[in-house]
């Protein structure tokens, strides 16, 4: 069993911290931002040197479900004052709206640059197995339903076919002032991500969401991951 | 090699007549356990199919009987002297375990059992399949229970128990159909012997306690009288199921075409599933994913897997998506350009200089950029020379025919000529549409050549998109790549 996984159970955690969901993903290769877990703020301003302006930080708690719902997310922080400032508030908020949260510590992550928004999900079908679905991001596409599914193992072929199977997938080839996106770079993380949930049927849940998609030929990112482990 | 021959020479592997699935469908002897010579009850409905089509012995089993109308009863299968291959089983649900256990003693390895009262109906039931199971595990194969078994028109093997004059059976011919639903198999297989369409085998397989559909289209996949599988399903019901059938579809589809009309696509109609054959209908939404995913070819509804089997086992793939249209009449040229631009096929307009050809030997009114519209004086001819002129041309990959047969230019004569433009090497489907004896002259004329034809345009276009996908699948589109 992969160690991050083993030790979630060992913990009675049935739910990945978000730096272990990130740790998971890059033992896959699965790109996301740089990022660091630190105890404190003269850790973060160590790290960030390494990590590169702008970042954002988040509280890392098993305890909490929504960070941002408490103040646990502070986004586009740009020099080593708006970090030390946005420690104490993230500090203080948590303090205030979710007292009963241990903090494990703080993720200092690097800003993405702003791209198409996807979302690749996962679930554990009892009859299939892990099947995974990809969409666009955002409201809208939760009223329209706009998603597409395949059963792992996924082949590239239906990667590619997956995501051409959206109504939205036009915006990949570019609208408007738009710029066409790096469809590519996804069906390399959709396929990789299958591999992931092959070698772990522990996982009943996953979300990668946002994934963002920058121009062709400069990659995708999981900017936020979730993990759901089924605890038997 | 040829996109025909792609279709209609599969790399079928020769039958090994010892395997159980084999046996189910082709076995040499048949006991019926159950056998009774009242009419139309479910043992005598089987009992009269066996007893006058079946190409093989068959054994009546009945402890009540000895001997009716000159025919044997024995007491039990156990007393039957031969080999028994397959043994039919309608007896009350409460007796299948014990008989089940004599086919094994007599040593038969496959088993139909037709009889109902088991899961289906609550957890009494499901408890005697639970009994049923222990009976039979790893020392027969079961296909049910409470279903309609098999229906074979090569060999006669027919435990469909839906009397003759109430269900006719199809004749023989290149469709095999697995249906989840035994009603819906039955009355399907009437519909199809009223229209013409060969159906070769037909399986329903009720419970699924043993024998599922993956091992049905395993068999199918290797029996080279079948050149399409078309599949009704309603849900699976065993964890992990869903994994192995989407890789025996994926290895069936690359030898020859499968349609499936999964059935229970609603959040309403889960709970209908799952009282009917006690199979989770799931979210429809995988179930879609698993057969694009397989390659399958999915279908709205039963009457459209059949337009489009139809064509899959008739019809060479086409190499691209450009269709010429021809047509007598104006208004039905655009509702299959409606149909076909809705399915993602094309029309192309033909070059300036292939309509000069085609205007000179036309009359003035008739359109030829495609659709080409000959008009109400269109004649056998005309349909000739522009199918002739257009169809061997890199314009256009497939042809779709309208011909109203009402015109009186018209003659049976055109069927002639459509069924020698098969020459060309591309899919011909065609359009009829009326009711009178000369119009379903016409249809059977191309329907027996190998010309499918349809009713109405969208129908039509459904089976030249379901050429179209199977040809992407099968790599044999021009620069596609798979």
């Amino acid at each position: 069993m992969n160690p991050i996984i083993a030790k979630a159970i060992e913990e009675g955690r049935y739910k990945l911290l978000e730096h272990e969901s990130f740790e998971l993903l890059r033992q896959y290769n699965i790109p996301v931002p740089d990022f660091a877990l630190v105890q404190d703020i003269d850790e973060a301003l160590r790290v960030v040197k390494d990590i590169g302006y702008p970042i954002a930080l988040k509280v890392v708690s098993p305890d909490i479900i929504h960070k941002s719902d408490v103040g646990g997310v502070i986004l586009n922080i740009s020099n080593d004052d708006e970090l030390r400032s946005a420690c104490e508030r993230i500090r203080s908020n948590i303090k205030e709206k979710a007292s009963y949260a241990r903090v494990s510590g703080f993720l200092v992550q690097k800003m993405v640059p702003e791209g198409l928004e996807t979302i690749v999900g996962a679930t554990k079908d009892p009859i299939f197995g892990h099947v995974i679905a990809f969409g666009l991001g955002g409201v809208l596409v939760e009223v329209l339903q706009d998603v597409s599914f395949r059963i792992v193992p996924v082949s590239e072929e239906d990667a590619r076919a997956m995501i051409r199977e959206i109504r939205g997938y036009r915006l990949f080839n570019g609208y408007r002032n738009m710029p066409a996106r790096d469809e590519e770079a996804v069906v390399y993380i959709i396929t990789r991500f299958s591999e992931l949930l092959s070698d772990n049927p522990n996982i009943v849940e996953a979300d990668l969401n946002p994934i963002i998609i920058l121009e062709r030929g400069k990659g995708a990112y999981a900017a936020d991951a979730r993990f759901i482990i089924g605890i038997s | 090699m040829e996109p025909q021959s792609q279709v209609q020479s599969d790399k079928s592997v020769e039958l090994t007549i010892t395997s159980p699935l084999d046996l189910l469908f082709n076995p040499r002897s048949v006991a019926i356990i159950g056998a009774t010579p009242r009419e139309n009850s479910v043992g005598g409905v089987i009992t009269k199919n066996l007893l006058t089509k079946f190409k093989g012995k068959v054994y009546l089993v009945n402890p009540r009987y000895d001997e009716v109308n000159g025919t044997k009863y024995y007491k039990s299968v156990l007393d039957v002297q031969d080999e028994v291959d397959l043994c039919v089983i309608a007896v009350p649900a409460p007796a299948v375990p014990k008989v089940t256990d004599e086919c094994i003693r007599k040593g038969a390895k496959v088993t139909i059992i037709i009889s109902g009262g088991f899961s289906e109906v609550g957890e009494e039931g499901a408890r005697l399949e639970e009994e049923l199971k222990k009976v039979a595990l790893n020392r027969i194969r079961v296909l049910g229970p409470n279903c309609i078994g098999v229906y074979n028109a090569f060999n006669g093997l027919d435990t469909f128990f839906l009397p003759e004059d109430r269900m006719g059976r199809p004749k023989p011919g290149p469709l095999a159909l697995i249906s989840q639903s035994g009603a819906v198999a039955g009355a399907i297989l009437d519909w199809a012997a009223r229209r013409n369409i060969g159906v070769g085998l037909a399986v329903n397989y009720g419970n699924k306690l043993d024998i599922n559909e993956a091992e049905l289209l395993e068999y199918l996949a290797k029996d080279s009288r079948v050149k399409v599988v078309v599949m009704y399903m309603e849900g699976l019901k065993y964890p992990g199921e869903g994994k192995k059938l989407l890789d025996v579809l994926r290895e069936v589809v690359g030898i020859k075409p499968v349609v499936v009309y999964k059935a229970g696509r609603t959040k309403a109609a889960s709970g209908a599933v799952k009282s009917h054959t006690a199979a989770l209908a799931g979210n429809y939404e995988i179930y879609r994913a698993m057969l694009r995913q397989a390659g399958v070819i999915e279908a709205d509804n039963l009457t459209d897997a059949f337009d489009m089997a139809k064509a899959l086992a008739t019809q060479p793939l086409p190499r691209g998506n450009r269709v010429l249209v021809i047509t007598d009449s104006g208004g039905m040229g655009i509702q299959s350009v409606d149909a076909l631009d809705t399915r993602g096929l094309q029309v192309p307009e033909l070059s300036e200089s292939l309509q000069g050809i085609l205007r000179k030997q036309l009359p003035p009114l008739a359109v030829t950029r495609n659709p080409i519209d000959l008009t109400g004086s269109a004649t056998d001819a005309m349909y000739k020379f522009v199918l002739d002129t257009v169809l061997p041309t890199s314009y256009v990959d497939m042809a779709l025919i309208i011909a109203l047969m009402q015109i009186p230019g018209l003659t049976i004569n055109l069927g002639n000529y459509i069924v020698e433009a098969r020459r060309f090497n591309k899919p011909i489907v065609v359009v009829s549409f009326g009711g009178n004896e000369y119009v379903a002259k016409f249809e059977s004329h191309l329907e027996e050549s190998g010309i499918p034809v349809y009713h109405a345009p969208h129908r039509a276009t459904k089976a030249l998109w379901a050429l179209y996908e199977y040809a992407k699948i099968k790599g044999a589109i021009r620069g596609w790549v798979a």
